[in-house]
């Protein structure tokens, strides 16, 4: 009789116990494709293609001849550049499609994130090596380099904060800012329209 | 800027007040920026590029009086609205409302001309944190009040500006150091207002700029907001002067930075007896209105994307 409790026991707790049952959630699918590009995905290596599910924990890799877009649950549009690593780290979503939590992790290179508004406040972070940017209801850019990070605004803002010493500046709509290993960030500043052109240039996915 | 209008301020008291426009605050710097480096707003000089802010400021200087009924003491306060047309060019307008002390006979207040500038960005490296501009000032004359010196004439004054960070250098702890500066050439409208050549500089330290490019030390909030500086600006009439002399004035002071303001202020030094007779003061406050309303009137009225 206990070893059958303990079963059921077991067997209940199952879900709880398995993080990657919540982890295996979907978070996107992919919208455009160009060139080759893969995703990682429990251990294994696989070339993405349009209409393809992406799940949280699911890192995309964006070669030098790629380019990728992904729509997410809550309608937030994710374009990567070349030469991009990113994971899936958090992605949750109601059953109304309004997101809860959404948490990427750029390794290196370039995101062009257009982040749909929610009707409350709803997280969406993106971590880099040096430090973390979270944005609410904004078109924005962030690039993640070796020792350091810099991100763009078009619209809404974003906050970035350093992971070494977590002081954060702000950057409204049409402003840029730069962030070095154990460093504060840089002082914002407006960017110049041929500097937003760059990074859309090397985020459009034909 | 108001450079004509500050000197028809002095012409009231000759040489005494004169200088007392020098140090009038106009078309302060105003978050201009280059690469990773901001130059924060000065007081004694103009904006070295154009950009979207409201700025207001206060200036009290002590001047050289000669006799009873002459200047002694001078006050001003200055508001300038800065409004960008493209990215790279935009518009300055700007009011100044004097007050002049007299050695026993009271006080005279009034407005100083009205002032409008135009500045185009022609260059900016980002990589050097050098940028330049043109600019064109024009003072309308006859528009202010001529008790505190605002002149019948105007004046047109062509401009060049500067800004140059030295955070691309190899230089250690110099690298928060950044130099500004400007030239012009005021041509007055009509005698007797003399034509001025116009100019000045700063040096400046940025501690912002210390601490996130430099190295990170573990300083209090407040003074990671600080950038100390030094301005200098003189003028010095060109053919016939009129009575005008060679005036130059040193502000040692810092700006603290928060988020789309500034607060500034400055001791002043009048380098010469035509300058003043003492140590004045001033202090900004200045509104960055791209950081603090980018969406509607801290906008371009034409830009892209």
């Amino acid at each position: 009789m206990p070893r059958m409790l303990a079963f059921l026991l077991a067997v209940l707790l199952l879900p709880i116990s398995l993080p990657s049952v919540a982890m295996a959630a979907p978070a996107g699918t992919v919208v455009g494709v160009s060139g080759s590009c893969f995703v990682q995905s429990g251990g294994q290596r696989a070339p993405l293609r349009v209409g393809q599910p992406v799940q949280v924990a699911d890192t995309v890799d964006v070669p030098a001849d790629g380019k990728l877009k992904l729509r997410m649950t809550d309608g937030t549009v994710v374009s990567v550049a070349a030469g991009t690593q990113m994971t899936i780290s958090a992605y949750v979503t109601d059953a109304g499609g309004q997101r809860q939590d959404g948490k990427l992790s750029l390794a290196q290179g370039l995101l062009h994130a257009v982040v749909s508004p929610m009707g409350r406040p709803a997280s969406f972070e993106v971590d880099t090596a040096v430090g973390t940017a979270a944005v609410r209801g904004t078109d924005w850019f962030i690039e993640a380099l070796p020792g350091s990070a810099q991100v763009g605004v078009l619209e809404g803002s974003v906050n970035l904060t350093s992971a070494a010493t977590k002081r954060s500046e702000t950057v409204p709509a049409r402003w840029g800012a730069r962030l070095e290993a154990g460093r504060d960030p840089v002082p914002a500043r407006l960017w110049a329209p041929a500097e937003f052109q760059a990074v859309i240039t090397r985020t459009e996915v034909p | 800027m108001g450079w004509g209008k500050r000197y028809r301020a002095g012409l009231v008291a000759a040489g005494a007040a004169m200088l007392a426009g020098l140090g009038f605050s106009n078309n302060a710097l105003a978050y201009s920026s280059t690469g990773d480096r901001l130059f924060p707003a000065t007081i004694l000089l103009p904006q070295i590029a154009p950009g979207d802010e409201f700025y207001t400021n206060v200036m009290a200087m002590p001047l050289t009086p000669s006799g009873v009924g002459t200047p002694n003491y001078v006050t001003n306060f200055d508001e300038v609205y800065a409004k960008t047309i493209t990215d790279r060019l935009g518009i300055f307008v700007e009011e100044t409302d004097t007050r002049i002390d007299q050695v026993h006979a009271g006080t005279l207040s009034g407005w100083q001309n009205f002032d409008m500038s135009l500045k185009y960005l022609t260059i900016l490296d980002l990589p050097h944190e050098f940028l330049f501009t043109l600019g064109l000032d024009r003072e309308f004359g006859d528009t202010g009040a001529r008790r505190v010196g605002a002149s019948p004439s105007g004046a047109t004054t062509p401009q060049v500006f500067f800004g140059k960070g030295l955070g691309d250098l190899d230089i250690g702890y110099l690298r928060p150091l950044a130099v500004t500066g400007f030239a012009g050439y005021s041509a007055a409208d009509s005698r007797p207002r003399p034509d001025l050549a116009v100019g000045g500089l700063t040096v400046q330290y940025s501690i912002p700029y210390l601490e996130s490019k430099v190295e990170s030390f573990d300083l209090p909030d407040f003074i990671r907001g600080l950038t100390p500086m030094t301005e200098f600006i003189f003028s010095t009439p060109t053919g016939k002067s009129f009575g005008e002399r060679t005036t130059a004035l040193f502000g040692p002071g810092v700006s603290y930075a928060g988020e789309g303001w500034e607060l500034a202020i400055e001791a002043l030094v009048p380098a010469s007896r035509a300058t003043g007779r003492g140590v004045g003061v001033t202090a900004q406050l200045h509104i960055s209105l791209d950081f603090l309303a980018p969406d509607t009137i801290g906008k371009p009225l034409f830009s892209s994307p």
